[in-house]
């Protein structure tokens, strides 16, 4: 029966193979946010500058010339921290201290506050050109996710 | 206070029941606007010399800003937005309510768009924001860059300006501002002073202001520029004198922010000249003065954000040794944000000098005799939203 150890080390092969991959998926955790954009954005990824000058209203525009419509989340929410620490480089404190500055010199208002993933996926849908942001387990069913480079 | 100062307040306070939005009417709904609005209350403390307003040396609250804002987005290019706002601070404010600024904006691109109206002048890093206590750290932005007294002829021109943002891949981000038109000024005259201003016109103000915002996350740098001319009419002792005075402002700019703190420098050389109609009474002169900061921030928690800064100034730089001939102001100060809408300063001084000192405000003395070296406290609280 030359087969069996070789049927044997396939088993013990194919084992291991599902052990890591279990294992990798079950180590690799949700992400703390996705961005997320109307399905008609040309885009699939976006650089992070240029996220985060969306964000800050510096840039109006996406690069086919459609009118950015950002939306952030509540300052209190966890998804927003991270957001706001990793793609604008600024506490949430510093970008509300960034946004009194515009606001009250006459340059511009901030982009709405929305209470949660679902009245952003909602915003999302209904507005052109919107991007925003939801946490690692929204669901974003008849969203794009954007990678962030 | 006068009866648009109580209106202004009532308005605050009637929107503010919305304050989360700060959006009155839906977001499909036309007529939609989006609203914003702060109140503050100032209490200053000096020692040996008044500062800002009559009587500090016993302290005063004649330091008051409230102002309320409307923005309506008209289409996705065009858009408008009015401020009123109200102040006291010593001899004057009076809480007159005053169109802080007003604008139609049009923005054809992110590299260029098109203002018309009452524009806030776009000076140094902070000058926009030199009443909005809510938008910086220190309660009194320094002196020497940002004065206070020069408030009417620095902070809004009347006129145009042109605005724009480049991206420019791995060299950064270029934002720039050009501006031009006139200042409306009133003559504000001090009862039994000897000059008495008749009239007082700007014929023209430009200016422009240049931020690269550089590679280096949170670094920027930039130059402003700013042209102007004050022609005034004055009774000198009753002889009547007409004078005219062109002024060049320039400053540049660094800022850095690493994490949560913030290291701001800025150098400033103002230089005036003026002509006289009557040398004999008012001499032609020449003058340039000097003014610089160095100003660290930091938040340490959301609530919690101490601050120093040093400032230096020299009305006159051929003069630099007299007490009148310089003003050195090291200032410590406090942020604590109560709420999201509320906050409460605190802020101390130490003076070395006169030169930013009002005579007016101290009983005719001359800056050369006040006392050299003085204290100044400030408390301030503002809401907002």
């Amino acid at each position: 029966m030359r087969a069996t150890p070789i049927l044997l080390w396939r088993i013990v092969a194919a084992a291991l193979c599902a052990l890591v991959v279990f294992q990798a998926h079950a180590a690799t955790p949700a992400p703390a946010f996705q961005v997320v954009v109307d399905r008609s954005n040309a885009l699939t990824a976006v650089d992070r500058r240029f996220l985060a000058d969306a964000f800050l209203k510096k840039v109006t525009t996406w690069p086919d010339g459609s009118i950015i419509r950002p939306a952030d989340l509540a300052p209190s929410s966890s998804v927003r921290r991270r957001f706001s620490e990793e793609v604008i480089r600024r506490s949430v404190e510093a970008v509300k201290g960034y946004w009194q500055q515009r606001i009250f010199s006459g340059r511009d208002v901030p982009p709405p506050e929305l209470d949660g993933d679902d009245a952003m996926v909602e915003y999302v849908l209904k507005h052109q050109g919107a991007v925003g942001y939801v946490s690692g387990a929204a669901n974003v069913d008849g969203l794009k996710v954007l990678s962030v480079n | 206070m006068s009866r648009w100062a109580w209106v202004l307040v009532l308005a605050a306070l009637a929107v503010g029941r919305r304050a989360e939005a700060a959006e009155v009417g839906s977001e499909s709904d036309f007529w939609s606007v989006d609203v914003h609005a702060f109140a503050s209350q100032g209490f200053i403390f000096t020692t040996h010399n008044n500062y800002l307003a009559d009587n500090t040396k016993h302290g005063s609250f004649q330091f008051s800003e409230l102002g309320i804002n409307f923005t309506k987005e008209l289409t996705d290019k065009l858009r408008m937005g009015l401020q009123l706002f109200a102040q006291d601070l010593g001899p004057t404010g009076n809480y007159d309510v005053k169109a802080d600024w007003f604008y139609l904006d049009y923005h054809f691109s992110d590299y260029l768009g098109f203002r018309a109206g009452r524009t806030k002048i776009p000076f140094g890093l902070y000058n926009e924001v030199n009443d909005i206590d809510s938008a910086r750290v220190p309660i009194l932005l320094p002196q020497s860059v940002y004065p206070l007294q020069d408030r009417n002829y620095l902070l809004a021109q009347t006129g145009v300006e042109l605005y724009g943002y480049a991206r420019m891949r791995s060299a950064g981000a270029l934002e720039y501002r050009l501006y031009g038109g006139t200042i409306f000024l009133n003559a504000n005259n001090t009862p039994g002073s000897p000059e008495q201003v008749v009239n007082v016109n700007v014929p023209y103000v430009v200016g422009s202001r240049v931020l690269w915002e550089t590679p280096l996350d949170g670094l920027r740098v930039g130059v402003s520029f700013q042209a102007l001319r004050l022609d005034t009419d004055i009774l000198i002792n009753s002889t009547p004198v007409s004078v005219g005075v062109p002024v060049i402002l320039a400053v540049g700019s660094a800022e850095y922010t690493v994490g949560d703190l913030v290291l701001t420098t800025e150098y400033s050389r103002w230089f005036a000249q003026s002509d006289s109609s009557n040398t004999a009474v008012f001499p032609a002169l020449s003058i340039v003065s000097e003014r610089a900061y160095a100003m660290a921030t930091y938040r340490v928690n959301r609530w919690f954000q101490p601050g120093a800064y040093y400032s230096i100034f020299f009305p006159d730089v051929d003069h630099r040794s007299n007490r009148a001939d310089l003003q050195n102001d090291v200032a410590v100060t406090l942020r604590f944000d109560l709420n999201p809408h509320w906050l409460v300063k605190l802020e101390g001084h130490y003076m070395a000098g006169t030169a930013g000192l009002d005579p007016t405000l101290n009983d005719g003395v001359p800056l050369a005799s006040l006392d050299r070296y003085w204290l100044a406290f400030f408390a301030k609280t503002t809401a907002y939203f």
